[in-house]
């Protein structure tokens, strides 16, 4: 029996150390995100970006979503590299009001995103 | 893992209220498990969309919610009962009860079934019966019942119906049986739970809610089988 009660409680804690970590790791990746696609938008609206700028976004997403891959369903990784693409893409031709509005998009994803991983009645049913 | 509590929970009442015809030799909860697991581990492999990790976090939950059911199963006795069920004596010495076949799901024939697969071809072979929590099936033979076991007996009224393929088996009619009902103080089939009868004319009759008896008749034309 006491046997049996430690395998519980370390199986319970390794699962609530999971969806802990789980919860700040994806949280705090796309935060990061988050500011690096605000300062693009930024520079967008004020038509100084550059195709280089909306590369360093880009190469930053890709470092990030090595380890988000473990994390969040590759789908929802897809989504936001589809976008990006498209963003560096218009960005560079100097597309801006495009660019914001695929900008915008990866601004709501990195916002909404995060959430569906919260513990949280909306992500149980 | 809230969700996969939930449908480990969900799948276990289900399982509980399906009775005993759904379960094999496992107990509920170990059935649940079992599909489950087959499940869970399958998604993440078969879709690579989704992380390898869910399926981890998913089996480990159900690895614990296991070892939480058997602790509950070993230990709190109530809960035993309330989680893997019990057994129920669907024959003892008064004949079939009725009550706990229905609880179970089960009718005559299945109990018919049963008994014929456990080797008890006729239904006053044995003093008791049982469908195990598990769902197998333990009967306790009559001290002499080899001596009951002479005829392959055919179920002639199952629940208050005649058995319309079995008459014409035997090639007997509805009003020979009507008649020996008669004589017992049944005025309609429907009251009958169990007719039975066997190729020595024997044959074995519970009414609803009575205590069964055992006839010997003899058939139209001496007919044997």
């Amino acid at each position: 029996m006491v046997k049996s009660l430690i395998a519980i409680a370390v199986s319970a804690l390794l699962l609530f150390g999971a969806a802990l970590f789980e919860w700040f790791y994806v949280e705090d990746q796309f935060e990061g995100f988050h500011e690096e696609l605000m300062s693009l938008y930024l520079k967008t609206q004020d038509e100084t970006a550059s195709g280089e700028d909306a590369k360093a976004v880009q190469t930053a997403w890709e470092e990030r979503k090595e380890h988000l891959h473990i994390w969040i369903p590759h789908n929802d990784i897809s989504k936001v590299d589809d976008y990006m693409s498209e963003t560096v893409r218009l960005v560079a031709e100097k597309e801006y009001p495009l660019a914001l509005a695929k900008i915008e998009i990866m601004l709501h994803l990195s916002c909404c995103l995060p959430g569906t991983y919260r513990p949280g009645i909306e992500n149980v049913f | 893992m809230i969700r996969t509590a939930i449908i480990f929970v969900v799948l276990l009442i289900i399982m509980r209220l399906m009775g005993k015809r759904q379960i094999g030799e496992m107990q509920p909860f170990e059935l649940v498990i079992t599909l489950l697991i087959a499940e869970l581990a399958c998604i993440p492999m078969a879709d690579v969309s989704i992380p390898l990790l869910y399926g981890v976090i998913s089996v480990v939950t159900i690895y614990v919610l296991h070892e939480i059911m058997t602790l509950l199963d070993l230990k709190i006795k109530p809960l035993k009962s309330l989680i893997s069920g019990k057994p129920s004596v669907v024959i003892n010495k008064n004949g079939i009860d009725d009550y706990q076949l229905k609880k179970n799901n089960l009718d005559v024939s299945d109990l018919i079934e049963s008994l014929r697969t456990s080797g008890y071809f006729s239904l006053d072979s044995v003093d008791y019966a049982l469908y195990e929590a598990n769902g197998t099936f333990s009967a306790l033979p009559r001290e002499d019942y080899e001596s009951t076991q002479t005829s392959l007996p055919l179920v002639i009224i199952d629940n208050g119906k005649y058995d319309k393929k079995n008459l014409e088996l035997l090639g007997l009619e509805k009003s020979f049986f009507d008649e020996i009902l008669r004589q017992q103080g049944i005025k309609k089939e429907k009251r009958v739970l169990v007719l039975t009868a066997d190729g020595t004319g024997k044959l074995y009759l519970q009414a609803k809610g009575e205590k069964f008896k055992t006839l010997q008749t003899e058939y139209p034309g001496g007919k044997t089988w």
